[in-house]
């Protein structure tokens, strides 16, 4: 499941997951609403693995501009709360699970 | 929605000659282009080598296309296609606000002759935007500056002086431009983009003008841009004999594909990727039973 959380939460939750990866999006955003059902999917292979977040660029504009969010959608992978690296833009699901699995190794 | 079994985009001789292949295969097609078939085609002088048609012109070769559609009864649907998405097991097409849905897709655009300038693919996502109307929103209160290819760019111009506090604009063509007096004209030639502590940065032979975000427009869509995560080499899709690129279901044929620029090859290749287009869809049927 991809939780989707506002930018107190994004403390509370994101930052304290062990490997998260939030999914910073916007409404007006066509790609964006392209990902979100890819990232879905995803999130359900790596349960109890690795947590899933959204966010709304729009609703915590402090938090999109803290990541350099300058793009989206834009995927920003958080180990126990430090930052450890993006994915801007859609990319099919193959290439997303490869960039997370690099990331956890 | 109607789901195609092959979305063939381009009706140039790659894209026509796909067409006419799936269609012999029994495939629900949606063929993308323009009734005018293809600007190089149509403005072709004379061929010479195009089997069967000896000495044919341009725009006989493009009424034979035409003509030749229409008796297999296959339409052309006139859609300028902005982004094709691998869902999984499917592909949905961004065609303005509708989103056709394909089980497989032949590209068949023919060669971007646009060439990106230096810095901009490293940039891309990290300052350096394709699309103003979709990330503008990002950019408010801030500076932008848009490089335009053609005058059709300039009301992304106009709708970005509204959201951000400067505009600059970097006319790559002639005439005009016409635009809101707070949009900054610069009649400079952008040589690259490079990225400085200022942020993201035009340099043109004569000055630098850092920006918040660079904003790169032009009408011809760069195939990694048009199909995400679809791997290229320069202007060209990679491909194998048989016409497959690195994503599953994606197939390209003609110009894209690299040279020679021929209409032959490009026609020879529209049929070998609707062949493969046609097994896959018969492998993936196979496996589901």
């Amino acid at each position: 499941m991809v939780k989707k959380i506002n930018g107190q939460e994004f403390a509370a939750e994101a930052m304290k997951a062990p490997v998260a990866v939030v999914d910073f999006n916007a409404t007006w955003c066509g790609p964006c609403r392209m990902l979100a059902p890819v990232l879905e999917d995803i999130s359900e292979k790596y349960e109890g693995k690795v947590s899933f977040f959204s966010v709304d660029v729009d609703e915590a504009p402090g938090l999109a501009m803290q990541y350099r969010v300058n793009s989206v959608p834009c995927l920003v992978l958080l180990k126990n709360g430090e930052f450890a690296d993006q994915s801007v833009g859609f990319r099919p699901e193959p290439q997303l699970t490869a960039w997370i699995d690099s990331n956890l190794k | 929605m109607e789901r195609y079994d092959i979305a063939i985009i381009g009706t140039g001789p790659a894209g026509v000659s796909a067409a006419l292949t799936a269609k012999n295969r029994n495939k629900r097609i949606l063929l993308l282009g323009s009734r005018q078939m293809s600007e190089k085609v149509e403005k072709a002088h004379e061929i010479r080598n195009y089997p069967g048609l000896p000495f044919v012109k341009g725009e006989e070769l493009a009424a034979a296309f035409r003509d030749q559609l229409d008796r297999m009864e296959i339409e052309i649907t006139e859609k300028r296609i902005g982004a094709v998405y691998a869902m999984g097991d499917y592909f949905a097409l961004q065609a303005g606000e509708e989103m056709p849905e394909a089980k497989a897709v032949i590209l068949a655009t023919g060669v971007a002759s646009a060439k990106t300038l230096p810095g901009e693919e490293a940039l891309l996502g990290r300052g350096v935007s394709y699309c103003a109307t979709c990330d503008a929103p990002l950019y408010r209160g801030r500076t932008a500056a848009v490089i335009g290819y053609s005058p059709r760019e300039e009301s992304e111009a106009a709708f970005l002086s509204e959201v951000c506090s400067r505009v600059m604009y970097f006319p790559m063509y002639p005439e005009g431009p016409v635009l809101p007096d707070k949009v900054e004209v610069i009649r400079e030639k952008p040589a690259e983009i490079l990225k400085t502590e200022d942020g993201p940065t035009v340099v043109t032979a004569a000055g630098k003008y850092p920006a918040d975000g660079v904003f790169v427009l032009r009408e011809a869509v760069a195939p990694a841009q048009l199909v995400p995560g679809l791997e290229t080499d320069g202007a060209h899709v990679k491909v194998n004999r048989r016409m497959e690129t690195n994503l599953p279901g994606v197939f390209a044929c003609g110009d894209i594909t690299g040279t020679p620029y021929q209409y032959v090859k490009a026609a020879g290749e529209g049929n070998v990727a609707a062949i493969s287009a046609a097994a896959y869809l018969d492998r993936r049927e196979n496996r589901k039973e």
